[in-house]
Order: structure tokens, then C-alpha cells, then sequence
């Protein structure tokens, strides 16, 4: 009787949309909406990609891959383990990344406009590997820290340009945008000064592409992932503190700044490494995190629905980039693009949130 | 004695614009005499002069005259189309921010060119260059469309965000149709960066008709971009024709675009650049703020151009490349001097 009206007392205080999960000792908060969010993004993942092993210039049976991907032998051993599989995982990861790396991105800026595609992210670590690629620094496993340096030194750029007593939301976009054309320019100056061969590799690269891509690509891209994990984790509880008002973080004692710029780097570092690995594949890292948030209705950006939709849209968009034009495949960077430019002008068409964004400069 | 303190102001304004404009005027000699001595092979300007007056037919006078002539006929032509057609954008949607490649019109005059390569079979300038007016024309309706509806209008945010997503949307057409199709790549790849490397005189030949056309359109309205200035409402008390002159100046300045990108690919911010640097010099009048701009637009892309050919020797950097990272930094000190966030 007690034990009922404690707990209908405790569900009175509790959020809306959350549920309580208790084992044994340990219990928390679930946000039901984005938990089935992210049950039928994981299946609906996992459906493409699918699809995705089967599908090509030879087709695969499902049972098939399944045994590929089960470890017993069979005939499509070399044409999916080797050729689709590395590929796919490669595309999964750069999309979480670019997924995750967006949503802390926009939560620290509070804009959905500042993702790292557009205020340059992408741009500086494009230039920074391209330049690497040009002045001859041969082994891909040394690229990442070029790209992530970059990505770190763009974003650097844009913050300290935008810094004038304070970050205004217009300028820092503005001067994004800005950034962003001219680090494109440093890499077009990069590709003038290589040889053919690099000025080949990076024209594919710099659309953002899968193409010929396999584990030797994949394989730092996961460990650095594996290993940026707890830092993601962190995020998401932190991302709750960050996204109150300056004062009212103040007055609960959040350590704002620090949460803010660790929350940046870390976005910022996710968004660089997926570009090292893929080139700049653009407007995952601004969709996902809209879609995402549009799909829980939560206050913030969730990070795990994100990560979900980056992966779902790079893979999604690879198939057909793979199939339409057979045996050419279009860089997948063209498809996102083909989708995500039509998003971005029904933001701005939309104008409610460019101008909230904006704080009603716009 | 009136009289006089009124006027001399006024003559003393006239003075300076003059003196200004004739500076401009030294400023281009000298830009084109750089872009005709500086290169692979420097040539020393006395021999650049002989080249040109008597002729001559050392290497040094075939070199002046059959590639870097044609080379800076053609930079004078695109930066003052470029910076005609950038004053005028600013102008008509009263934003500091208006530049053909910033706003995405040059990329869509860039996919009016690859279309008309890979589907209409045409392979000449004077048959592209409608393509790319059909294309500017389209990009740059569509730009202003998208920017001008909801709240607000036009705000320079909305348009910078707007010529972003229609540049990544166009810049994504035109690689999937040069991806699928290699023909037209090696075509494509002259125009991909913007660049007045290796045009021949017949380029030159070819776009002039359209650059007089549309700078006779552009200074036709000059007297009612002034009173735009003033507003909409202000601008129709004084008798000006808004919708006129926006149609009128759209046009002129889409022609501009067009010829600019056919002769020498998607080439930004010298239209961002110029108009600012002009206004500053001879003020708002666009009856002076016109020529200026079609002055100083040429000496930004031939010392661009010629920045290019010995950064990274022997290799030369296409000069929109170089406009670029001259002009970022501008559109930076713009935004923090706050002349942008309203």
C-alpha cells in the first residue's frame, strides 16, 4: 500500500515521457520515446545494411551472407567479406561519428545551423590531410592526426574570429561560412600543387566518398572510436548541464566553460577523425542530429539516435551511389549533399529555427 | 558667399572622386603591366612595351603577346563583370553580403555550362554562355526566394545560408554528372576553380558584346539603386520604379555572372570585395560607385592572377583560389565590424 503510493508519488515528480528502470540496487531514468526511437533506427539500420551485403553488380543471397558473416565458408566469401563488409562497417562508423560529433557541436553553439560541415570542421581537416597527402607524407596511418588537427585548428579559427565579448550565433555562423570557403580554397591550391596521382585521389576524396575503401581505413577509425567511447558516455550527461542558461548552470555550480569546451573538442575531434577516414561527407553531421531530436521530441539532442541516423544515412546513401550509375559509383558525398541541401533551405524557408538560432537576428 | 560655401564642398567632392577614379585608373595600368611581365618567365617591362608597340619576334614578344595579352584582356573583362555584377547584388537586396559566388549564382551558371557540355552537345562559348545565364538566372531567383521568405526578409545570415546550401546542392549535380561522365570532366575541369589561365583572344572576342550589354543595364539603373539605399517606401516616394529597377539590375547583373563564369569558371569574392572598397572611396553615389568597382574588380583578379603564377613554382594556382583566401579575411573583418549582423 506504502510501497504504491511512493511510487505513484515519485512518478508524480518524474519528468514527462520517462520511465523507471530499477535492477536490483541501480535504477534510472529512460526516456521512452527515444528508447523505441533507437529500437526501430537499430533495426531499420540493420535491414539496410543487409540489403547493402546483398545488393551489387553480383547478387548475394541473404542466407548467404549470413554464413559469410557467420564465419563458415561459402562461395560470396571474397565478394562480401572482403569487398562490401569492410566498406559498410567504414560507412556505419563515419556516420555515428559525423552523427555525434554534429549533436555536440550544435548543443555547445545551440544551433542547428552549426555543424561542422558548415562552419569549416570539415574544410580545415580536408585541407590539413590533403596538404599532408601533397607534401608527401605516404602512410595513411599517420592522416588521422592530420585531419583531427585540422578539424582542431579551423574550429579554433571560427571561435576565435567569432569572439567579440561574447559568441553571437549570426557571426559565429557567418564567419563559419567564411572559414569554410577558404580553407575549400587551400585545398583546391593543395591539389594544384600535387602530382596527378595525389590531385586524383583527393578530387574523389574531397566529395566525401566510400569508394575502394577497406579495412586499412577502417580499422584506426574503430579503434579510435572504441577509445573515445567513455568520452561520449561523459558527454551525454554532461550535454544535460550545458544546455542551461548561463545563470542558472552558475547558480547549480555545472563548471559551464569547462563542460562547454570539452563537450566542442570532443565534437569537433569526432567530426575530424570521420572526415581522415571518408573525406567530408556532407550534411550527415546536420541532419542526423535534427532528425534525431525531431524523432524523441527531447530537449536535447539525443546522442545515441544520432549516432543511429548518422550511420543509417551514409549507408543508405552508399547503396544507391554504389548501383545508380554501375560501374561508376558516385561519390556517396553527392547523395548526402542531393538530400541535405534541400533540408538546410526548408530550415531556412521554415525560419523558426534560424531566427530562434540567431537569438532573432536573422 | 552662400553660394560659394555650398558649392565648394560639392566641386571639392567631385575633386576627390576624380582623384580617386584616376588613381583607380593607375592602379589597373599597373596591374595589367604585372600580369603582362610576371610569370614562369619574368619579362622586364621595357621589353614588354617593345613587345607591344613595335612587335618583334624574340620568345619574350611571342610570350606577351600570344598568351599573356589574351590572359589579362580576358582578368580585366571577368573582374569587372564580376565586380559590376557584385555592387548591383548588393545594391537591389541592400546587403553587404552579396557576391555572385558566395550567393551561389556562379555555381549555377556553372551547372548551366556542364549541362549544356554533356546533354545539348555544345562545346563553344558563345553557345554555352546562354546556358549560363539560364543557369545564374535560376540560382540566383531561387537564392533570393529561399532567403526572402518567412519573417524577417532577406537578412545577410539568411542569404549567406541560403547561397551555402545552393552552392553544396549545384557543386553535388555537377560532380555526379561529372563522375558518370569522363568527356565532360576533361572539358569541365578548364572552369571547375575559376581560373584566366591559357584564354585565347577569342575568348575575349567572344564575351565582350554581353559584358557591354550588361554593364549599359547595370549603370541604367544606377540613379535607383541610390534610392533603394534609402528603403522601399522612401525609394517610391521619390518616384523610382522598385520593381523596375530590381528587375532591370537582376538582369544586368545575371548577364555579368554569366559572361564572367563562361569565360573563366565560378570566380568569388571579387564581387564581395570590390563594392565595399569602392563605396568606401567615392561614397554611395552608384553613378561613381559603378566605374570604380568596374576599375578596381580588374586589379583584384590580375593581382590575384599574378600572385598565382609565383606562389608555387613552376605550378600555377588558379586565380580563384587566390580571390578566395584574399577575400575571406575581408568578409571576417566585415562581420566583427558589425557591418553584417543587422
Amino acid at each position: 500500500m506504502t510501497a504504491s503510493l511512493i511510487e505513484s508519488q515519485a512518478a508524480a515528480v518524474r519528468p514527462g515521457g520517462y520511465s523507471l528502470v530499477r535492477r536490483g540496487r541501480a535504477s534510472f531514468l529512460v526516456h521512452r520515446r527515444a528508447a523505441i526511437a533507437s529500437c526501430v533506427l537499430a533495426v531499420l539500420t540493420a535491414a539496410v545494411c543487409l540489403a547493402y551485403l546483398c545488393l551489387g553488380e553480383r547478387f548475394v543471397a541473404p542466407a548467404e551472407v549470413l554464413n559469410t558473416l557467420s564465419g563458415q565458408p561459402s562461395t560470396a566469401d571474397f565478394v562480401v567479406g572482403e569487398l562490401r563488409l569492410p566498406r559498410l562497417v567504414l560507412g556505419l562508423m563515419v556516420g555515428a561519428a559525423f552523427g555525434v560529433g554534429g549533436a555536440l557541436i550544435q548543443t555547445v553553439a545551440r544551433n542547428p545551423l552549426a555543424s561542422p560541415d558548415i562552419i569549416g570542421v570539415s574544410q580545415g581537416a580536408s585541407a590539413l590531410t590533403i596538404g599532408a597527402l601533397t607534401f608527401g607524407v605516404g602512410s595513411f596511418s599517420v592522416l588521422p592526426y592530420f585531419s583531427v588537427a585540422g578539424g582542431m585548428i579551423a574550429a579554433a579559427l571560427v571561435y576565435f574570429f567569432a569572439w567579440r565579448g561574447g559568441l553571437h550565433a549570426a557571426r559565429f555562423v557567418l564567419i563559419g561560412i567564411g572559414v569554410a570557403i577558404a580553407l575549400r580554397s587551400v585545398v583546391h591550391l593543395f591539389i594544384t600543387k600535387g602530382d596527378y596521382l595525389v590531385a586524383h585521389q583527393a578530387q574523389v576524396w574531397i566529395t566525401g566518398s566510400l569508394n575502394g575503401r577497406g579495412w586499412d581505413e577502417a580499422a584506426p577509425l574503430g579503434w579510435t572510436l572504441l577509445a573515445l567511447a567513455p568520452c561520449v558516455v561523459w558527454a551525454a550527461r554532461a550535454q544535460r548541464n550545458a544546455a542551461f542558461d548561463d545563470d542558472t548552470a552558475t547558480a547549480l555550480g555545472v563548471p559551464l566553460q569547462r563542460t562547454r569546451l570539452g563537450l566542442a573538442l570532443l565534437g569537433v575531434f569526432l567530426a575530424s577523425v570521420a572526415t581522415g577516414a571518408a573525406g567530408p561527407v556532407d550534411f550527415v553531421a546536420l541532419l542526423a542530429p535534427q532528425i534525431a531530436r525531431r524523432l524523441t521530441r527531447t530537449a536535447q539532442i539525443p546522442l545515441l539516435c544520432s549516432a543511429l541516423l548518422g550511420a543509417l544515412i551514409v549507408v543508405a546513401a552508399d547503396l544507391p551511389a554504389r548501383l545508380l550509375f554501375a560501374p561508376v559509383e558516385l561519390p556517396v558525398g553527392v547523395l548526402t549533399a542531393a538530400v541535405g541541401a534541400p533540408y538546410l533551405i526548408w530550415l531556412i524557408v521554415k525560419d523558426r529555427s534560424v531566427r530562434g538560432s540567431t537569438g532573432g537576428v536573422a | 558667399m552662400s553660394a560659394a560655401t555650398i558649392s565648394s564642398p560639392r566641386a571639392a567632392l567631385v575633386g576627390r572622386r576624380t582623384g580617386w577614379t584616376a588613381a583607380a585608373v593607375v592602379a589597373l595600368l599597373l596591374a595589367v603591366l604585372l600580369s603582362l611581365a610576371v610569370g614562369a618567365r619574368h619579362i622586364a617591362p621595357g621589353v614588354v612595351f617593345d613587345a607591344l608597340l613595335h612587335g618583334g619576334t624574340s620568345e619574350s614578344a611571342e610570350i606577351v603577346r600570344s598568351l599573356r595579352v589574351p590572359r589579362t584582356v580576358v582578368g580585366v573583362m571577368v573582374g569587372a563583370a564580376l565586380a559590376l555584377a557584385g555592387t548591383v547584388i548588393q545594391g537591389i537586396t541592400r546587403n553587404p553580403i552579396g557576391d555572385p559566388g558566395v550567393l551561389g549564382i556562379s555555381q549555377g551558371a556553372a551547372v548551366g555550362v556542364v549541362l549544356a557540355i554533356a546533354f545539348a552537345g555544345v562545346h563553344t562559348l558563345a553557345g554555352y554562355v546562354w546556358f549560363a545565364f539560364v543557369g545564374a538566372g535560376v540560382a540566383s531567383v531561387a537564392v533570393y526566394a529561399v532567403a526572402s521568405s518567412g519573417r524577417g526578409g532577406a537578412s545577410p545570415l539568411k542569404l549567406a545560408l541560403a547561397g551555402a546550401a545552393v552552392n553544396a546542392l549545384l557543386i553535388s549535380v555537377i560532380q555526379g554528372l561529372l563522375t558518370t561522365d569522363a568527356a565532360t570532366l576533361d572539358e569541365f575541369r578548364f572552369w571547375q576553380v575559376g581560373s584566366i589561365a591559357g584564354r585565347s583572344a577569342e575568348v575575349a572576342g567572344q564575351i565582350w558584346p554581353f559584358l557591354a550589354a550588361g554593364a549599359v543595364l547595370v549603370l541604367s539603373v544606377a540613379r535607383g539603386l541610390d534610392a533603394l539605399a534609402l528603403g522601399d517606401d522612401v525609394a517610391k516616394g521619390l518616384g523610382q520604379n522598385v520593381a523596375t529597377v530590381r528587375i532591370v539590375g537582376g538582369i544586368g547583373a545575371t548577364v555579368l555572372t554569366g559572361v564572367g563564369v563562361s569565360a573563366a569558371g565560378p570566380i568569388a569574392f571579387i564581387g564581395l570585395a570590390v563594392p565595399h572598397i569602392a563605396r568606401a572611396i567615392v561614397g554611395t553615389d552608384h553613378r561613381w560607385v559603378l566605374p570604380m568597382a568596374a576599375l578596381l574588380g580588374p586589379v583584384m583578379l590580375l593581382v590575384s592572377d599574378v600572385i598565382g603564377r609565383i606562389v608555387f613554382p613552376p605550378g600555377e594556382v588558379p586565380a580563384g583560389v587566390m580571390t578566395a583566401l584574399i577575400g575571406v579575411p575581408f568578409l571576417i573583418a566585415m562581420v566583427r565590424r558589425k557591418a553584417v549582423s543587422a
